[in-house]
């Protein structure tokens, strides 16, 4: 078998092996490894490999950033700072139609601003948004449809570890992929409201109604929330504006985010250990995935499968957009069935060479950059797809009243407007690319 | 069982220290930041013309970034890594798809853990034992780092020491899977619900 062949196989053996319930960093590693001994004709190249690339990987630098922002998400969330959004979100749209729905939205939206994984931001936002939404009247499955599609609302909205991982990938840079990414994130926050107000419209019975709140409450509401925009502003717009790099931003957020937690009186002795476990277990996982991907993409990148199959498809005359949309569709469809990061790691080394050599006509930097959020967004809606979307699962375990089909008939509200928004970035770049035109 | 509480606390002190150096390296780039902020600030031309004594006296005190942060980012970084490894293991945390093997028996799920918990015990091995040999390396080319000068070899040492307690954890966790398949119940929770 020649070294290209075993490069082509090594993709259908990966895949039986995850879908047989491989942990997916292992099972890239192994075959990555599997892959070499085979190309190589021996397991020296390997274990060579072995003696540095552990130790690179686990201290980069680049990378360093995602352990930071993993516990700035455990500080916010320990920190109350769920509560003092959705409270003011609520204080503002509860008495709309669908009003509650809405605030439970743009409390996500508020919250994946200083947290970057969407589990992470539909679980804690459930906790404080769901027995709200569920006391005015919103039945269930709508209640629980909104916070798992809010929940994507943390990957979009940067800092987004996703972005990190994807910059690494493709050597952009993560400071300009942050600022791409807002206006599509903000769009998504106001997709997701306007299906909300058709979804209470189509179904009257689903949403109860709530009395506005005086001004004066309002203002107040909103000055609790100064601290997470504090955080915000300094995290994101250091790193916009230069003064620091991504992962300098991370740690002043992680260190403004514990401070506000421990003000708060939320971060008692017990809940830093627990803070600590789950950015443990989270950070162990994510490191090992990149692990197995940086070993598995190395042999694969030796066996020339990912310029072969760019050649391949540039020779093939197909039109850019088929291509793109075919791969998108591919996500689509992937990302029910894995989590958002292993499905990047896995397939941009391949996917990002073929779609690099059409022309878009954009620059490569741009190109990059606006296939990056589109993935992006792809993937995350893959998290809320029934029947296995990840997020829905992860909603619907914290409301065990409402069976997990209604959660599915209300949530492919959510998903037609994430295909709506999809088609319009596809379409007009310039929706992605004019922050980036306007400061760069 | 001896074994299990072991392997918790083990991996529970781990992820501690973990925590603790990372929140260490999360102090150390924010006082870094602020340093340099501070550089900045001190050398504009309007306040070295409103205060220059103030200024100077400030900046001759050594107000700056911290030297060689990104090093010590670095280091503490891989440590910090290897140390999490642990818990991640015990609590079955790391991600996989069990959508398709979810139709199967319990018995044959449990021996799909134990198969891949086992090969993770030898890759987690392979990955120790070849930390070791690349720090042998590093110590043999007295290879320093670029700010501090300081021998590269410790930040392997430090890692290589978390690296093991995880290699013996992976381990033993395999051992226990190996016990569920044969006793046929649960001993140890898979998917972080380890309380």
């Amino acid at each position: 078998m020649s070294s290209f062949e075993t490069g082509l196989w090594s993709f259908p053996v990966l895949l039986l092996l995850i879908f047989l319930r491989m942990p997916i960093g292992l099972a890239m590693f192994a075959v990555g490894f599997g892959g070499l001994y085979f190309v190589t004709g021996g397991t020296t190249v390997a274990l060579a490999k072995l003696k540095s690339e552990t130790y690179t990987t686990f201290s980069s630098y680049s990378l360093s950033i995602i352990p930071m922002f993993l516990l700035m998400g455990q500080f916010a969330t320990l920190g109350g700072m769920s509560q003092a959004l959705f409270r003011a979100a609520e204080s503002w749209l509860g008495h709309r139609k669908g009003g509650v729905a809405m605030a439970a939205v743009g409390a996500c939206a508020g919250f994946g601003a200083i947290c970057g994984s969407s589990l992470a931001t539909a679980a804690t936002m459930s906790q404080v948004a769901l027995p709200e939404l569920r006391r005015y009247g919103y039945s269930g499955g709508f209640s629980t449809a909104t916070l798992a599609a809010g929940g994507t609302l943390g990957i979009l909205i940067p800092p987004s570890v996703i972005l990190v991982i994807y910059a690494i990938l493709t050597e952009q840079n993560i400071a300009k992929l942050f600022l791409a990414a807002f206006i599509p994130g903000i769009l998504a926050a106001i997709g997701y409201m306007i299906t909300i107000s058709i979804y209470v419209r189509l179904n009257p019975g689903s949403a109860g109604v709530r009395e506005p709140m005086p001004m004066a409450e309002r203002w107040r509401a909103l000055i609790d929330v100064w601290p997470v925009m504090l955080v915000f502003l300094s995290v994101v717009g250091g790193i916009y504006l230069g003064w620091f790099t991504p992962t300098e931003g991370a740690a002043v957020g992680a260190f403004g985010t514990g401070l506000i937690a421990l003000v708060n009186g939320g971060l008692k002795g017990r809940d830093w250990l627990e803070s600590f476990y789950a950015t443990a277990r989270s950070t162990a996982m994510i490191f090992f995935i990149v692990l197995g991907a940086a070993f598995y993409n190395g042999f694969l990148a030796l066996t020339q499968v990912p310029q072969e199959l760019s050649r391949w498809v540039v020779e093939q005359g197909f039109s850019p957009w088929t291509v793109l949309v075919m791969i998108l569709v591919l996500y689509l469809v992937f990302g029910c069935l894995m989590d958002s990061l292993s499905m990047i790691l896995l397939t941009i080394p391949i996917f990002f060479p073929i779609v690099s050599a059409l022309d878009f006509g954009m620059g490569p930097e741009e190109f990059a950059i606006w296939f990056g959020i589109i993935v992006l967004i792809v993937v995350e809606v893959g998290l809320i797809t029934p029947p296995v979307g990840m997020n829905l699962f992860v909603i619907n375990s914290m409301d065990r009243e409402t069976p997990i089909a209604r959660t599915y008939g209300a949530v492919m509200y959510f998903v037609a407007s994430d295909i709506v928004r999809v088609a319009l970035l596809v379409l007009f770049p310039g929706i992605t690319l004019i922050l980036l035109r306007l400061f760069y | 069982m001896f074994l299990i509480t072991l392997c918790k606390s083990a991996s529970r002190l781990m992820a501690m220290l973990g925590g603790i150096v990372l929140t260490a390296l999360i102090l150390l780039t924010c006082v870094s930041v602020l340093g340099r902020s501070g550089n900045t600030i001190f050398h504009m031309a309007w306040v070295e013309a409103l205060a220059p004594g103030l200024a100077k006296s400030i900046l001759d005190a050594g107000l700056g970034p911290v030297p060689g942060d990104f090093e010590l980012v670095e280091a503490g970084m891989a440590f910090t890594i290897f140390a999490f490894l642990p818990l991640c293991q015990v609590s079955g945390a790391h991600a996989s798809v069990d959508i398709f093997t979810a139709s199967l028996s319990d018995r044959a799920n449990r021996l799909l853990i134990a198969i891949w918990d086992v090969l993770f015990a030898v890759v987690l091995i392979v990955i120790a034992w070849k930390l070791y040999d690349g720090m042998t390396g590093k110590m043999r080319y007295n290879e320093t780092t670029f700010m501090l000068q300081f021998p590269v070899w410790w930040a392997y040492a430090v890692s290589l020491a978390a690296a093991v307690v995880a290699a013996v954890v992976g381990v033993a966790v395999a051992v226990i899977r190996l016990q569920e398949l044969v006793q046929g119940r649960v001993l140890l929770a898979v998917g972080g619900a380890e309380h």
